[in-house]
């Protein structure tokens, strides 16, 4: 007897529900790939605007660069990592060692006051300042 | 049927991309995704070092360290046109992934050459600002910001290098036997992941004052 996998039900081995066929084809692959060259001419864009808008621009800036490369990082695992059309295990395993790692660091980063960074040149204080002194001797 | 009987399932048909796991994933792809989420980690640790220590060279006045940040150095068109290559070198893997799976060695091989050669390009671009870091006088040790600079996009580096070893592996492989296409999907998600962490390190490092 032979049983195919589509007969089986969701406490078998194997779960089709899961699993899709492995993705588009290259014509998708050329739009994603010239959206994601558009994004980073965006990105790139950004660093000059300092000088075009003036020093106001800093902030929008930032914020634009975080959203644009949250997206590009999306668009590349979900199509080109195939994550959109793969076993949902696969992206539920990446994206929490993804936000384990996330969140760890800017709890990190946090308790080491980077984000109200007052512009000392040292992370911690400055070190002593190391000063040579002479001692005279007292033997006879 | 639920009351499929335990010996019947070695009689069960698997179609080609389906895995007589406890998944219904094969056991490679899901230990790289499982290297890949900790990998997230690792970079997660260097960028978060870089940021901590990027405005903050340690130099001591009169005694030790360059006042030089690395990001007083950028060239940002430069680096700019290696992302792009990067960028570039994802798309003719997902070719050559889509070539295999279509069974076409020939166009495989192809694609994955061009991927080395896309990310060899990338290298010795790295290699280029590297020597002119260390040529404006701020080598590994000149300070702590050029340490941490350094170590996050060596590492960065390194994994390319792999990458690039591993492709040029099997396509030398493919002219002895015939390469399987999940093995090359396989590949492709670590090359992917190169060119993703590339994203995030081009972002936060580059371009981000």
């Amino acid at each position: 007897m032979s049983t195919t996998v589509e007969e089986l039900d969701d406490d078998s081995p194997v779960h089709p529900g899961e699993h899709h066929d492995h993705g588009p084809g290259n014509r998708t692959y050329f739009t994603i790939f010239w959206i994601l060259v558009a994004i980073t001419a965006l990105e790139v864009s950004t660093y000059f605007w300092s000088s075009w808008f003036g020093d106001g621009s800093h902030y929008p800036a930032v914020a634009l660069l975080v959203v644009m490369m949250i997206v590009k990082f999306i668009l590349i695992a979900s199509f080109f990592m195939h994550l959109r059309f793969d076993s949902k295990l696969l992206g539920r395993i990446f994206y929490f060692g993804l936000a384990v790692a996330v969140i760890i660091y800017v709890v990190a980063l946090a308790t080491m006051n980077i984000f109200t960074d007052n512009g000392n040149p040292w992370f911690n204080d400055p070190p002593p300042v190391v000063t040579t002194t002479t001692v005279a001797g007292t033997g006879g | 049927m639920a009351d499929i009987a335990l010996e019947s399932i070695e009689d069960v048909e698997f179609p080609d991309d389906i895995h007589e796991t406890s998944t219904g994933i094969s056991n490679s792809k899901l230990a790289m995704w499982v290297y890949l989420a900790s990998d997230c980690m690792l970079f997660g640790g260097l960028i978060s070092t870089y940021l901590l220590y990027k405005n903050r060279p340690g130099s001591i006045p009169g005694l030790a360290g360059s006042p030089v940040k690395a990001s007083e150095l950028f060239n940002i068109p430069f680096t700019s046109m290696t992302s792009f290559i990067l960028l570039m070198s994802s798309l003719t893997m997902v070719l050559a992934v889509n070539s295999i799976m279509a069974g076409d060695t020939k166009r495989m091989r192809l694609w994955l050459t061009s991927t080395c050669v896309l990310g060899g390009l990338f290298l010795a671009g790295q290699v280029y600002e590297f020597t002119e870091f260390v040529n404006e006088g701020l080598g590994f040790t000149s300070n702590v910001s050029a340490s941490a600079f350094y170590t996050l996009t060596g590492f960065h580096g390194a994994h390319v290098a792999v990458g690039i070893i591993v492709l040029l592996s099997a396509v030398g492989f493919s002219f002895r036997k015939r390469l399987d296409a999940e093995a090359v999907e396989v590949l492709g998600l670590y090359w992917h992941f190169v060119d993703i962490v590339w994203v995030v390190i081009f972002a936060i490092v580059y371009l981000i004052p």
